[in-house]
């Protein structure tokens, strides 16, 4: 026991163990999306999914293709553009709360047919 | 690094240069240069057409990060074309009480998406063409909300920026996918690594969806109708030309040059959208009273005719569907120039409201009736002739049944088209729109379009030219 | 000694001395009770009402813009470790990236965002 903790501690991480987390945090983005009911947590999620294949881009230049570093540039313009699309969202759900006093989707009703 | 690779990219530069000309002079300008501001946007616009409008020889820029070949410039000129017609129909739109001080706004954001897809027509490589598609979504969502104090507009553009970033993060990871399995982002060096493996095929599939949604094929039409409705009608002419045009043209070369080893895959997929998209479209567009979510289930089958020309992946295919891109982008712009008219002037946009409108307004009715054909596919309008040509490029590739299916449901379409035509013409109404006047260069645009119409299906030179260009 | 061990020797000491100065100071500290001690410290400023208020909305705006320089930072690390090879000409290149988005700025100063509402 004390050996396999040890040898866990010091050898390097698994690949997979990056692209377990990053798997989880992106279907975790998925559901939350589907799921929530709230405009903000929405974003968050989807926030979530784009932050999971950031953390991809990192994980695979660095384990696999570690010559070039392609993959981090894509991480680094992931994080601008995931800030962008926040910018204006968040702009637009104060003006939904500003006409509705509430961001829950459910209240987004007035078009349908 | 070779800073003259800048100079190559022509029609970004002299983009970016007329947008910051025009921010400058929007800062510093007085009260008084504010009224000239529209006046200066369409003749900058416009001489930015026409110095990009010659097609160059094909080259790459930056170690292949952009790569341009001559067929681009024909999409570039339409969709630069179809921006500036947008940019007249706005403009009496724009000098209302409550907007004037936002019209730069109006102007930088929609050409900031027009720069995005120029990235995205023109990327070598997955970085610059995901930085391409954000620029041409996020703006979008701003446009869609511009109108600050209508709920119906912050909503759609809630449903828009949902969608476009929940479908951008899906195919993010797949882009991410794809490089964990070839190990490039490059489109020279992908065509050669992809092989076919499962992995590859499911991030395939996540990052088509994606465009998919940009293009607003069946699966992923949900946000089409909602958004069309509630954003201005101006931004909704935009978004159903120019933004669809664009990603179209960029399935097509990314199908044919990146995933060429996943044809079996991608047709299978396509052919189901195709199919989905043209039939749910059309079924939908029938039921509708409203003449926005109208136009927008029409416009999801018409998505569904064009991608049908990205099915045959030939170079045939390649030229009937620029010249659909632009058979489509007159017709579709002259009605949204009739409804944008009507709308302004009266505030009615539901189908009954244009009962009797040819009594009132005889000339706006028949624009509007030409335009429809147009889109049903009448023989000898330019309609019928884009529609001919995509179906003779699938044809080739053999696929009959989906074409037959197509023919059908070209004639539903027909069907309610004349529903429109039937209203204007036949029914009465006691309260018909009252005569509209509308503004010159409202005018223009719809002379423009009318042109378009009528002409471009004779003028089999459009069609010879953009075939030499795409071969 | 091996870096296993180390590790171990490390973590045991940390854990000590955290349990150590934690219950030392539960054993020996003086214990009294009023009611100042559960209010929520702010400045030294007694608090009023809920933490639940709301605040004026349109603070956002300077949120969004300072986001806007915030993001630029992750494009200004990535040309600082290169950028004495670039020599002038990288430069030039950030200081254009840096001109667009002041003259974002400057455009909304223009507009009145800055006001202090």
């Amino acid at each position: 026991m004390y050996e396999l903790i040890i040898n866990f501690l010091e050898g390097p991480v698994p690949m997979e163990a990056y692209l377990i987390v990053s798997s989880i945090m992106f279907f975790a983005g998925i559901y939350g999306f589907i799921a929530r009911k709230n405009l903000m947590m929405m974003l968050i999620s989807i926030e979530l999914m784009l932050n999971a294949a950031d953390l991809n881009f990192a994980v695979f230049n660095r384990y696999l293709y570690p010559e070039q570093p392609e993959g981090m540039f894509f991480t680094l313009f992931g994080i601008a553009i995931a800030a962008c699309e926040t910018a204006v969202a968040i702009a637009i759900i104060i003006n939904i709360y500003r006409n509705l006093q509430d961001v829950d989707v459910e209240e987004l009703n007035q078009l349908k047919g | 690094m070779d800073y003259t690779n800048f100079f190559l990219m022509k029609e970004e530069l002299s983009l970016i240069g007329v947008m910051l000309i025009l921010l400058v002079y929007d800062i510093f300008s007085g009260e008084k240069g504010k009224r000239h501001f529209q006046t200066l946007a369409l003749g900058l616009l416009g001489l930015h057409t026409a110095v990009n409008c010659l097609p160059r020889e094909a080259f790459d820029a930056f170690g292949g990060m952009y790569s341009y070949k001559p067929v681009m410039t024909a999409v570039k000129t339409i969709l630069s074309a179809a921006t500036i017609i947008v940019l007249m129909q706005v403009n009496n739109w724009l000098k209302d009480e409550e907007r004037r001080n936002k019209q730069g706004e109006y102007i930088y954001l929609t050409l900031s998406t027009l720069l995005g897809m120029y990235f995205m027509i023109s990327s070598g490589n997955f970085l610059l063409f995901v930085i391409g598609l954000e620029m041409a979504s996020i703006p979008m969502a701003a446009l869609v909300a511009f109108d600050k104090y209508r709920q119906t507009s912050a909503e759609a553009a809630a449903k828009y920026i949902f969608s476009a970033a929940f479908a951008s993060a899906i195919s993010l990871f797949g882009i991410s996918l794809i490089y964990g399995s070839t190990g490039t982002l490059y489109f020279d060096d992908l065509a050669g690594s992809i092989t076919g493996s499962p992995l590859q095929v499911m991030a395939f599939v996540f990052f088509a969806a994606g465009l998919f949604f940009k293009i607003s094929l069946v699966p992923f039409h949900l946000w089409t109708a909602d958004v069309y409705e509630g954003a201005p009608t101006t931004v909704t002419a935009y978004l159903s030309v120019v933004s669809k045009g664009a990603a179209v043209f960029v399935l097509f070369s990314l199908l044919t040059k990146v995933f060429g080893a996943l044809m079996e895959e991608w047709q299978f997929i396509l052919y189901a959208l195709v199919l989905l998209s043209i039939t749910v479209g059309n079924l939908f567009a029938l039921r509708q009273k409203n003449m926005k979510r109208f136009l927008a289930f029409s416009s999801i089958s018409q998505a569904g005719y064009i991608v049908l020309a990205v099915l045959a992946g030939t170079p045939q295919g390649l030229t009937a569907l620029i010249y659909y891109v632009l058979v489509y982008a007159c017709s579709n712009l002259a009605v949204f120039g009739v409804v944008s008219i009507i709308e302004q002037r009266s505030g009615k946009t539901d189908i009954a409201d244009y009962n009797g409108l040819y009594k009132t307004n005889p000339r706006l009715s028949v624009a509007m009736m030409l335009a429809l054909f147009s889109l049903g596919g009448i023989p000898f309008f330019a309609g019928f002739f884009s529609k001919f040509f995509v179906f003779m490029a699938a044809a080739e590739q053999g696929f009959y049944v989906l074409i037959f299916i197509a023919l059908l449901n070209t004639v539903i379409s027909l069907y309610y088209y004349l529903i429109v035509v039937k209203a204007m013409f036949v029914k009465d109404n006691e309260r018909p729109i009252e005569t509209i006047r509308s503004d010159r260069p409202a005018q223009i645009a719809l002379a423009l379009c009318m042109f378009g119409v009528l002409c471009l299906g004779i003028l089999s030179v459009v069609y010879e030219g953009i075939g030499q260009l795409a071969l | 000694m091996d870096s296993s061990s180390l590790f171990l020797v490390v973590l045991l000491t940390g854990i000590t001395l955290v349990v150590a100065g934690l219950g030392m100071a539960i054993l020996i500290s003086p214990r009294s009770f009023n009611l100042q001690k559960t209010e929520s410290y702010e400045c030294g400023l007694p608090t009023k009402g809920s933490s639940w208020m709301q605040f004026k909305v349109g603070y956002y705006l300077y949120a969004i813009l300072y986001l806007m320089f915030d993001v630029e930072a992750i494009f200004l690390f990535p040309w600082s470790t290169v950028v004495r090879d670039l020599g002038l000409a990288g430069l030039f290149s950030i200081a254009f990236f840096i001109g667009v988005l002041a003259l974002g700025l400057a455009y909304a100063w223009k507009k009145g965002v800055l006001k202090w509402m």
